[in-house]
């Protein structure tokens, strides 16, 4: 504390050979002027009233003796004693903050990447069920090795399960612990039954999408493609702005607004197109990029940093490219253009961003202090 | 030196609260001082229009818009016509708002300002200074105690919170607590001919035996910030270490369910009493029933109930939060940690000290006694009225802040001179980029306001409320405020007479 006294007395000293002013209202001037009027009051006291006794009388940060002090009286030397500023600071690093970034740039990235598969479906004759082929064989790679990492960390956490029961006989989770979906009857072990549930709700996805395409083509037959545009810029806008970029693993309630703002945007875009396999191929292809994609890249990024990187890289070169090529109408030449230039601009914003925060963080004036509604120590008990 | 006092706030009788019950007995011990003390509240529904309470307490009740929880609908000029009528009507000198939630209190002490009058603010309760909620909250308090002339708060750590949330002065902030009528606090063996024969030494102590049953009372509503979660953690924890321990609990609120659970989940009906919802009036007839009183709270400005558990011969048993360690001394208190284990640790020393008889909790009551009272309550606030109306010197009251002249960080910011609009606008417009520019124009539209209302309502047309006949003392400083002699007097004559009563003095 005392440290942060003096920092703090340090940092205003300059302003002390000045007049302070009257309006200036930050908090560290009310606390300046508090020691600098407590020390001339004691001078004061001294000096004038040549009797010692009150300065020499211990002030005491108590309400229940009288003190011989008046009730505005401030001790300069317990008042705000308990104050602490920025207490769990961290200063940002540049490259960590970089790193950091990666993860936005990839989300955008991927909304890049659906809105030039749009345009190519809508307006350059690129054949819809070549994209969400591709797109699909993707999807069941990804699908694969993310159940194969999942097993592996199943596999861990039953371990290290077991060791603490062995070591404190009580097991945080009991012995037959599954996951929510299981049925413990089945013959089938609980991973395989996980797959089996993955696959069914996978089936029923398509097969529900394949039966709402004629629907959903003539969803905004009324509607003209201005306002079309427009609501779906902002819907996606919405998901890039509520995207959960955390690391943590579960959705939460933005997530799922995110989620979901895509999901309209694309339905209302596969609206524009011209026949039932465009509107259910890009129905479908939303779907893997806004639902699916986001959780494998979430579960590479805890697994391997190597991989979070070539993702990204690979998906800003597939943006930066498919974006050049849509708007300049290109062939070869404009995509590798694009690659470069666009390559260098996502690198300089990344780099300009983690900059401008990095300057942003000395306003940071964060108090604490013993008003602070304080946070209760429960130990959690499972039993 | 008597002042025409009103109070203001949105939390008064018939609701039940800790504000409510400061502001009672506060007035009605100015009163006994020999001030007129008016309050003004918004209309409770079965409560409108004039009342008149005990000791001759006027309460106005404004009709106003309630939108949560007994505070008002927030409208910045709304309340002006109806406060300036009251206020000329009971010729005010002073307003003194209460309660930094209530809308109420704020716009008063705005409008007071723009009157021309006094203002006086108490601080009853803490904010953080991290989530949206508090920081639009403590930029309407910037707003109001910009130009407020005095402000008062219930502890040190309440002051400490105040002059950081407002950009206050520390001097213009006095630290003044709350306080208990101790007679409703009275231990059960309490006499009153025990104590005056016997006042040093009441004799051996009772005794309680490791056998005895040690009864723990818990009155609080059981919200998540009075610490109901680290209760219902640390109860099962302390009944399984001691045997004969028992537990009543008061209060209601959303946890109580959770409570009922931890109860059921593991069988202890028979050991743990919940009484649900007790009435103020009450409290002292389930405090007297316990030996121990914990208070698990995670957040507290002052922790009356704490003064009022002491009074009743308890030992208090309470987390180190808040202003709390500044409430009572250390024989009277346990102090935990936030913690569960914390808690249970305390409780279980506090159960051997009671057992041990370390602990002369038969002597508490006398002693609260003498550490809190309404009267000493009024006399500092007393001195806070006669500090910002001129009648104790500047230099006594600041203690030589800005002596021999020249700029005074109070003088400049409290205003003790300054009325002038142009003086005013400069203390609001500090308070930020773009606040202090609205609360410029709020300003400005006040006081535009208040010249239509002079012309269109002028104060000749406004009746002067006769003041409440009173008994007629031999003290002749009494005198001046009793009967409707006084009620002619204008402000200007008033100050006149408390010069000279400063010159007899001194």
């Amino acid at each position: 504390m005392s440290a942060i006294v003096s920092a703090l007395t340090t940092s205003h000293l300059p302003a002390s050979s000045t007049i302070p002013d009257p309006d200036r209202l930050a908090p560290e001037d009310a606390y300046y002027n508090a020691r600098k009027r407590g020390s001339r009051d004691k001078d004061r006291s001294r000096s004038a009233n040549g009797n010692g006794r009150r300065s020499k009388a211990n002030y005491k940060k108590l309400l229940w003796f009288k003190q011989p002090f008046p009730d505005n009286y401030t001790d300069e030397a317990t008042f705000l004693d308990h104050l602490q500023r920025n207490p769990r600071l961290q200063p940002y690093e540049f490259w960590s903050l970089m790193a950091d970034s990666t993860v936005i740039v990839q989300h955008i990235a991927s909304v890049a990447i659906f809105c030039c598969a749009f345009v190519g479906i809508y307006s350059k004759g690129v054949a819809p069920v070549s994209v969400v082929s591709w797109a699909s064989f993707f999807t069941v790679l990804g699908w694969a090795l993310w159940d194969y990492w999942v097993g592996q960390e199943e596999a861990e956490a039953a371990k290290t399960a077991a060791l603490e029961e062995a070591s404190a006989a009580i097991g945080y989770y009991p012995s037959g612990y599954h996951g929510p979906y299981v049925d413990s009857t089945s013959s089938l072990s609980p991973r395989n039954q996980q797959r089996l549930a993955t696959a069914k709700s996978a089936l029923l996805i398509y097969a529900s999408l394949l039966g709402l395409s004629p629907i959903l083509k003539s969803l905004t037959k009324s509607t003209t493609e201005d306002s079309i545009w427009a609501m779906s810029t902002w819907l996606l806008c919405i998901n890039v702005a509520f995207f959960d970029y955390g690391g943590g693993t579960g959705a939460h309630l933005p997530a799922s607004i995110s989620t979901n703002s895509a999901l309209m945007a694309s339905t209302v875009l596969a609206s524009r197109l011209p026949s039932t396999t465009h509107v259910f191929s890009l129905t479908l292809f939303s779907i893997e990029v806004f639902g699916l994609f986001p959780i494998f890249r979430r579960q590479l990024r805890t697994i391997s940093w190597r991989g979070h990187l070539t993702l990204t890289i690979i998906l800003v070169i597939l943006a930066c490219g498919g974006v050049f090529v849509t708007l300049t109408g290109g062939g070869r030449g404009a995509w590798i253009a694009g690659v470069i230039l666009g390559g260098s601009a996502t690198f300089v914003a990344m780099g300009g961003c983690c900059w401008w925060l990095i300057g942003l963080q000395k306003y940071k004036n964060e108090i604490h202090g013993p008003w602070d509604p304080a946070r209760p120590v429960i130990r959690r008990r499972w039993d | 030196m008597p002042y025409n006092i009103a109070m203001i706030s949105d939390n008064f009788f018939p609701q039940p609260g800790g504000v409510e019950s400061h502001m009672y007995q506060l007035s009605s011990k100015l009163i006994d001082r020999g001030h007129k003390v008016i309050i003004i509240t918004h209309a409770y529904t079965g409560r409108t229009g004039v009342r008149y309470l005990t000791n001759g307490l006027k309460v106005y009740h404004v009709p106003f818009f309630v939108i949560y929880r007994e505070t008002t609908f927030p409208t910045v000029f709304s309340f002006f016509p109806i406060f300036r009528n009251i206020v000329i009507r009971e010729q005010i000198e002073i307003v003194h708002g209460h309660a930094s939630l209530s809308s109420l209190c704020h716009e008063a002490i705005l409008h007071a300002r723009t009157m021309g009058l006094r203002t006086v603010f108490t601080d009853h309760s803490l904010f953080g200074f991290a989530d949206a909620a508090s920081i639009l909250t403590n930029k309407l308090l910037k707003f109001t105690l910009s130009d407020v002339d005095h402000v008062i708060c219930v502890s040190h750590t309440c002051k400490e919170n105040t002059v950081l949330r407002a950009s206050l002065d520390p001097l213009m902030v006095s630290v003044i607590p709350n306080a208990v009528v101790a007679e409703n606090f009275q231990p059960l063996s309490h006499t009153s001919s025990y104590t005056q024969h016997r006042r040093d030494a009441p004799g051996p102590p009772p005794r309680l035996g490791p056998h005895d049953t040690i009864t723990i009372v818990v009155i609080s509503r059981l919200f998540y910030n009075k610490g109901t979660d680290l209760l219902i953690a640390a109860i099962p924890r302390i009944l399984a270490s001691n045997p004969n321990v028992r537990f009543i609990i008061a209060g209601t609120g959303p946890k109580a369910i959770d409570l009922e659970q931890m109860i059921e989940r593991n069988v202890l009906q028979d050991r743990v009493l919940l009484l649900g919802p007790v009435r103020h009036e009450e409290v002292r007839d389930v405090m007297v029933r316990g030996h121990i009183y914990l208070h698990p709270s995670l957040t507290e400005a002052f922790g009356t109930v704490i003064v009022e558990a002491a009074s009743c011969g308890l030992y208090v048993v309470c987390t180190r939060v808040g202003g709390i360690p500044e409430v009572l001394p250390r024989h009277m208190t346990e102090f935990a940690k936030p913690e569960e284990d914390d808690i249970v640790t305390a409780t279980n020393r506090a159960i051997a000290a009671l057992r041990v008889g370390k602990v002369r909790t038969e002597l508490f009551h006398n002693q609260v006694k003498q550490m809190y009272s309404w009267t000493d309550v009024a006399q500092r606030t007393e001195r806070v009225y006669d500090g910002i109306s001129g009648v104790l010197s500047h230099d006594e009251f600041y203690q030589g802040a800005g002596a021999g002249g020249g700029w005074s960080a109070t003088r400049g910011r409290a205003g003790v001179q300054s009325f002038a609009l142009i003086e005013r606008l400069k203390r609001y417009y500090g308070c930020g980029i773009w606040a202090g520019k609205l609360f410029c124009l709020c300003v400005i539209v006040d006081y535009l306001l208040f010249v239509i209302l002079e012309i269109f309502a002028p104060r000749s047309r406004i009746d002067i409320a006769r003041n409440w006949p009173k008994k007629v003392f031999k003290d002749s400083k009494d005198k001046e405020v009793d009967g409707s002699k006084d009620t002619g007097i204008g402000r200007k004559r008033s100050a006149r007479h408390r010069r000279e009563q400063r010159e007899d003095s001194s």
